[in-house]
């Protein structure tokens, strides 16, 4: 997800004066000098300079050399060169998206069987076979939940399939 | 010796020597694994440490990241792809010893140095730190502040990034740091409303994201590394010490070298390793031999990224200023056991210390025989398909997180930093800069403001204490180096 540094370095610019603009309006501390205002206003303020920086390719140089020093060292697989439609890069979203799911399902259906989604996603997507990922998929979750439920006593949610020792 | 007693006793518990055996074989597979690195093995542990004693918790941490570390060598070796990326710098030379039917010696050089290393920053750990508390009893909030100042700075000044970049992602992190409740004013601070946020991002669900979940979503787009074809190794030590007796100084450079980064904040041992190379191949009889498969830069390099870890330890237990990206998650830890870091941890807990003392060197004595094992064993583990282990990963990081205080907040927030770390990565934002920026946000706002409360205002006081002007030209000379080396390029590059 290669953005430019045009892109990035106006979004800080905005996050910083937003900080600082919102930092501005907290409200001060009776007879003191200083308040919770004064950290977000500095650093917004610092933000929305290094924003304009990097807008304006300041710095790039140290960049481009750190690269071609970590390129000249490792390996270049054939493979990297191979270019994917833009939507097959979006892929890298699914762990970020397991993990909501997780948040929204797993007090509903327990952990066992949203574990176990998750692992087969994440199993086929990675080009497992099925042969692979329905194993893992059965035996992973368990394995979690007997270390984190019984050794750790985290409280995991029994849903639709509480283990033996839960 | 009552207190060195105590801390033996400490670390002969059961618990704590299970707890370094299991973190060490740990560390060993998950380091050797490409693209999972030291930083995400010990973030991953952290839920564990919860339930653990102090002692064994940080046990795990100190074992975990001491074997990973050295373990990511291997696959750098055999495959050319380096493990973590501590052993980036050195992984073409150790290739080209592979393939010259070097593949033990490198190996093997791997280990003992990397022992070796890890040795001589414990007894910079041993020697550095006590006086340095016994100094920091006198330090007031303005010494805090510029000291935190330039912890940040210098986490900036060596990213191996553009220093702008660095120092915007520091920034977020110190902005990430002010939301909550916990600010001079004890008002709600960028909360939304949202009453998850009024206790701030926690740290640890941050860093989980941060170094695990953007891994795994890097994985998901780059291709499967080759597998590791099956191989007999001869012996992995011989000609260990003949290595040893012919490149004394340049052991010695990577231990010294590796022990100054360890001990700069926010400089760790990928950056030891990639000085320490540099260095070697600059101050070599035999620079035209490197990158030919010559052991001298594996020797300086492979010492030097392990004497970084312990020495890292320095400023993260005197002044709560992680070291690197490991030590950042190691205060955590420390916090949560009630091992408050600062100076008088060396003075309350002075049994705790020697402990931390006794397992660094336990850790790197038992790497070398462990690490053979890992070796002779890396046909195997090698093998593991990639698609077995990340999913593992992602469900370790939803539990992981959910379990530093049962709330499903937290898996949030892993998601959230996962998204955050993988496009920060991408476009050349060092995270380990953001990471330093959250851990350290509270400390630096605190002395900050307080400073400014006791100064009523003025930033004269700032300046007038002597170690406090000292720390704040070191300070202002590493804000303003980046601008001295642009202009001294731009000087060059005209004449």
């Amino acid at each position: 997800m290669r953005l430019t540094d045009r892109f990035t370095g106006l979004f800080l610019v905005g996050l910083g004066a937003l900080a600082a603009y919102g930092g501005s309006r907290l409200p001060p501390v009776p007879g003191q000098p200083v308040g919770p205002n004064v950290f977000p206003m500095v650093v917004g303020i610092g933000l929305s300079v290094c924003g304009l920086m990097i807008a304006f390719g300041i710095g790039h140089r140290f960049e481009e050399e750190a690269e071609a020093d970590l390129a000249a060292h490792t390996t270049h697989s054939p493979e990297q060169d191979v270019t994917h439609r833009r939507i097959w890069y979006l892929r890298a979203l699914i762990p970020p998206a397991l993990l909501l799911f997780y948040v929204f399902v797993v007090d509903h259906i327990g952990f066992i069987p949203t574990a176990a989604i998750m692992v087969l996603v994440t199993a086929v997507t990675l080009g497992a076979s099925l042969r692979l990922a329905i194993p893992l998929a059965l035996l992973a979750p368990a394995g979690v939940h007997l270390i984190f439920y019984k050794l750790l006593r985290v409280p995991l949610p029994d849903g639709w399939l509480p283990m033996p020792w839960s | 010796m009552d207190t060195f007693l105590e801390a033996i006793r400490l670390v002969a518990a059961p618990d704590v020597i299970v707890a370094i055996l299991a973190a060490s074989v740990y560390g060993l597979v998950v380091g050797s694994l490409p693209g999972l690195s030291a930083t995400m093995a010990t973030a991953l542990l952290v839920p564990v440490t919860f339930y653990l004693s102090p002692i064994a918790a940080i046990a795990t941490i100190v074992s975990a990241s001491a074997m990973a570390i050295f373990s990511g060598d291997i696959p750098g070796a055999l495959l050319r792809i380096p493990g973590t990326p501590a052993s980036a710098a050195y992984t073409d030379e150790a290739y080209a010893m592979t393939r010259k039917g070097q593949a033990e010696l490198a190996l093997g050089a791997g280990v003992w140095f990397s022992a070796l290393g890890g040795i001589a920053g414990t007894i910079s750990l041993i020697v550095l730190a006590p006086p340095l508390a016994e100094m920091a009893l006198s330090f007031s909030t303005f010494e805090y502040f510029w000291l935190a100042f330039l912890g940040l700075m210098c986490a900036t000044l060596v990213a191996r990034s553009s220093p702008v970049k660095a120092i915007a992602s520091m920034l977020l992190g110190l902005l990430i740091a002010c939301i909550g409740i916990e600010n001079p004013g004890g008002v709600p601070r960028f909360t939304f409303g949202f009453t998850d946020l009024l206790g701030g991002i926690e740290v640890i669900p941050a860093l989980v994201g941060v170094f695990a979940v953007s891994e795994v979503m890097r994985a998901m787009i780059t291709p499967t590394p080759p597998p590791l074809p099956r191989r007999q190794f001869g012996s992995i030590l011989a000609g260990q010490w003949t290595l040893t007796k012919k490149y004394p100084w340049p052991l010695m450079r990577g231990n010294i070298v590796g022990i100054i980064i360890g001990v700069l904040p926010g400089a760790g041992a990928d950056m030891a390793a990639w000085v320490s190379y540099a260095m070697s191949k600059r101050l070599s009889k035999e620079p035209e031999k490197f990158g030919t498969g010559h052991p001298e830069g594996l020797v300086e390099a492979g010492a030097s990224n392990n004497a970084s870890l312990a020495s890292g330890w320095v400023p993260s237990l005197l002044f709560g200023i992680p070291g690197d990206t490991i030590t950042a998650i190691a205060i955590g830890v420390l916090y949560m056991k009630g091992l408050n870091p600062g100076p008088t941890l060396f003075t309350e807990k002075a049994s705790s210390m020697y402990a931390i003392y006794i397992m660094f060197i336990i850790a790197n004595i038992i790497m070398i025989p462990l690490g053979i094992a890992m070796i002779r064993a890396a046909s195997y583990v090698l093998r593991a398909p990639r698609a077995s282990v990340m999913p593992v990963i992602v469900l370790c990081c939803a539990v992981g997180a959910f379990a530093t205080g049962a709330n499903l907040f937290a898996v949030l927030t892993v998601a959230a930093f996962g998204v955050l770390g993988y496009v920060m990565e991408a476009n050349g934002y060092p995270v380990a800069a953001l990471v330093l920026g959250i851990v350290m946000g509270t400390m630096v706002e605190q002395s900050f403001v307080t400073s400014l409360i006791k100064s009523d205002g003025s930033m004269l006081p700032f300046f007038e204490r002597p170690v406090s002007a000292v720390l704040a030209a070191l300070t202002i000379g590493a804000l303003l180096w980046p601008v001295f080396v642009w202009l001294r390029r731009q000087a060059l590059q005209r004449a």
